[in-house]
C-alpha cells in the first residue's frame, strides 16, 4: 500500500469571517465553526479561542487534540466509520495541515485532567505547545450524561479538523512524503537480508472516557489483526481516552505515531517493516489472555524477527503489556517494549504493575510521579477549578505566588509511551 | 440464573444498575480496603476475573473500585493473588485526597467505575 502524504505548513491561525489558508495562515471564521458544531443537538455552545507557542496561556482540561487533513486522491476519507464512511484507508494521496492542533477542551468529568502551557516549565514537557491551537470548549445541554458529552465533544472535534482540512484539499503541498510497505510475500523477495519488523501498538479500551475507535469500531470488541501501517495516518484510529493526560494517545498521536515514522524510516535500510498489528487492554482477564495470545499467533504466522511493543496508560494495560511481551518472546520474536513509570516522587517505587525477565528492551516514557512547578500563566483556556482534585496535583498544588506544584501526569504527552514527547535522556 | 461470578465493589451505584444480572457485594470502605478485602478471598481460593487496577484514574484518585471474581472457590490461585498484591501496593504511589470532591465529582467517578466493570461484564457474555 502506498500513500503520499503532503504536508501544508500552517505559520499562523486569525479569526477572520471567512474560513481560508492563505500564504500560510489559517483563516477562522467562528461562525463557520460553531455550525458545524451545533450541527449535534447534545452541544448548546462553543467557545473558540487561539493559543500560540510562546504564549502565557494555559489551555485546561484538554480532552483530544487533533491534527487536520483531507483525503486529496484514493479510497475513502479521513476518520473512515466516524466522519467519512467506512473504506479501506492510506493509499493515494492526504495533505495534512502542519505546525497546528484543534484542541477540544472542558470539562466532561469533574477530574479531567490534561494541561497544555504554551511557555515555561510545563510547555517543555508537552509537544503541544508547539503548534499552534485552536481550542474548542464545548457545552452541553443541560442533564446531559457523561457518555453523551464525551461523544460529543469527541465527534466535534473531528468534524471541526475534517472541516479545516478541506480547506487544503486544492492546495500544493510545501513537502511530500511516500510511504509504502510490500506485501508479505514482495517483502520477502525485495528485503531478504533484513530483519521483519512489526509494530504492535495496544490500545486503551476498558469503557467510558478510556476508550479507543478503529475505522469507528470500539476497540475493546475487536480481536488483534493487522494494518497498513498508512491506514493510521488517515485516521483509522482515534482517542476516546481522555483519562491519564501524560500516557494517553490523543488523535493527533494516532496520526502521527512516532513508532510508524521511525520504522519507515528504517524500512527497506536496515529493517523490513511488515506491518502494524492492533490489540487492546481490557478489564476481563479472560480477554487479556485471548488477545495477548493472538497477538503472538500473528507474530508467528508473519515470520517476524522482532516487534515494538507500545502500551496506553496505567495498571491494567501493564499486565497486558507484560503478557504480549512474554508470549511474543516465546514464540522466538524479539521485542522491545515501550512504557512510562509511576515510581512515586522520590523514583524509588516498582514502576510498572507486572514485570517480567522476557522484558529485557524497555523504552521509558519518564516517571509520571515526578513533581515540577508550572508558572502563573496569564491567561487560562477553559477552567482551573478542578486543577487541586486531578491526578499529580493535591490541595498543596497553587501555590503562594500562584504557580503550581504538581506531578508531569497532569500534562498533556507528558511521558506519551509511543514516544511523542520531546525530551529525552540524550 | 447462577453465574460464574460475583462483583465485589464499594461502589453505591453498582448494585442498582446491574439490576439484579449477577451477584454484588457492596461493602462501604476505601479503595485500598476493598483491594484488601478482595485479597482475603483470593486466600480462600477465588480467583480474580477482571483487572483490579483497571482505568486510568489512579488509586486515590478516584475512590471506587468494583472488581470481578470467581463465584467458586477453589486452591488458592497464585496468578491473582500475584496480581491483587502488585495492586495493594500500588496504591502507596499516590497521594490519597478523597475528602476534597463534592457530590457531581464522586458521581463521575461512580460512573466511569460503573462502566469499567460493565464493560467486563460485557465480556463475560450477559451484556
Amino acid at each position: 500500500m502506498r500513500l503520499e502524504l503532503g504536508s501544508i505548513f500552517i505559520k499562523d491561525i486569525q479569526f477572520a469571517s471567512e474560513l481560508k489558508i492563505e500564504s500560510g495562515t489559517l483563516y477562522v471564521s467562528k461562525d463557520a465553526l460553531r455550525q458545524v458544531v451545533l450541527e449535534d443537538e447534545k452541544i448548546k455552545g462553543v467557545e473558540f479561542d487561539i493559543a500560540k507557542p510562546g504564549e502565557s496561556v494555559r489551555i485546561t482540561p484538554v480532552k483530544d487534540v487533533i491534527e487536520p487533513r483531507v483525503k486529496v486522491e484514493g479510497r475513502g476519507g479521513i476518520f473512515p466509520g466516524v466522519i467519512a464512511p467506512v473504506d479501506t484507508v492510506g493509499e493515494g494521496k492526504t495533505y495534512a495541515l502542519k505546525g497546528m492542533a484543534v484542541v477540544t477542551a472542558g470539562k466532561i468529568v469533574g477530574f479531567q485532567e490534561g494541561v497544555i502551557d504554551m511557555t515555561g516549565k510545563g510547555a517543555q514537557y508537552t509537544p503541544f505547545s508547539q503548534t499552534l491551537n485552536l481550542v474548542m470548549v464545548c457545552e452541553p445541554v443541560d442533564n446531559i450524561k457523561q457518555h453523551d458529552y464525551e461523544q460529543a465533544v469527541r465527534l466535534a472535534g473531528f468534524r471541526v479538523a475534517v472541516k479545516l482540512g478541506e480547506l487544503a484539499k486544492d492546495l500544493t503541498p510545501d513537502e511530500t512524503r511516500v510511504y509504502e510497505t510490500p506485501t508479505i510475500k514482495e517483502g520477502f523477495t525485495m528485503y531478504p537480508g533484513l530483519p521483519r519488523v512489526a509494530y504492535v501498538q495496544m490500545l486503551q479500551s476498558q469503557g467510558l472516557l478510556h476508550d479507543t475507535y478503529v475505522y469507528g469500531v470500539d476497540a475493546k470488541k475487536i480481536v488483534p489483526t493487522i494494518l497498513n501501517p498508512t491506514e493510521v495516518m488517515d485516521g483509522a484510529i482515534i482517542s476516546g481516552n481522555c483519562v491519564s493526560a501524560c500516557d494517553k494517545n490523543p488523535t493527533y498521536v494516532h496520526l502521527n505515531n512516532p513508532v510508524v515514522h521511525d520504522l519507515f524510516d528504517e524500512h527497506g535500510k536496515t529493517i523490513n517493516f511488515v506491518c502494524q498489528i492492533i490489540t487492546n487492554e481490557n478489564v476481563y482477564l479472560a480477554d487479556k489472555q485471548r488477545s495477548s495470545d493472538w497477538t503472538a499467533k500473528l507474530c508467528k504466522m508473519l515470520d517476524l524477527d522482532g516487534v515494538i511493543v507500545s502500551q496506553e496508560g496505567f495498571g491494567n494495560p501493564d499486565t497486558d503489556l507484560i503478557m504480549n511481551c512474554k508470549k511474543i518472546e516465546a514464540e522466538g520474536v524479539k521485542t522491545v517494549i515501550i512504557t512510562d513509570e509511576y515510581a512515586g516522587r522520590d523514583g524509588k517505587s516498582q514502576s510498572l504493575a507486572d514485570a517480567d525477565a522476557a522484558a529485557d528492551a524497555v523504552v521509558t516514557g519518564g516517571n509520571a510521579n515526578e513533581v515540577i512547578i508550572l508558572p502563573k500563566l496569564d491567561k487560562v483556556i477553559g477552567t482551573l477549578d478542578y486543577i487541586t482534585r486531578i491526578a499529580g496535583a493535591s490541595d498543596k498544588t497553587v501555590l503562594e505566588d500562584g504557580s503550581l506544584e504538581v506531578e508531569l501526569q497532569v500534562i498533556t504527552g507528558a511521558t506519551n509511551e509511543t514516544g511523542f514527547t520531546k525530551l529525552s535522556a540524550r | 440464573m447462577k453465574r460464574g461470578y460475583v462483583i465485589i465493589t464499594n461502589n453505591p451505584i453498582v448494585g442498582g444498575a446491574l439490576g439484579g444480572k449477577c451477584e454484588v457485594i457492596y461493602i462501604t470502605c476505601t479503595y485500598e480496603d476493598i483491594l484488601k478485602k478482595i485479597r482475603d478471598k483470593i486466600h480462600l481460593g477465588y480467583r480474580l476475573m477482571s483487572h483490579p487496577l483497571s482505568g486510568s484514574v489512579k488509586p486515590g484518585e478516584t475512590p471506587y473500585k468494583s472488581v470481578m471474581l470467581s463465584a467458586d472457590a477453589n486452591r488458592v490461585d497464585m496468578k491473582s493473588l500475584s496480581m491483587i498484591e502488585s495492586a495493594i501496593q500500588s496504591c502507596a504511589k499516590f497521594n490519597f485526597k478523597q475528602d476534597c470532591y463534592d457530590g457531581k465529582i464522586l458521581e463521575d467517578f461512580q460512573q466511569v467505575d460503573l462502566s469499567l466493570i460493565k464493560s467486563g461484564i460485557d465480556s463475560a457474555g450477559i451484556g
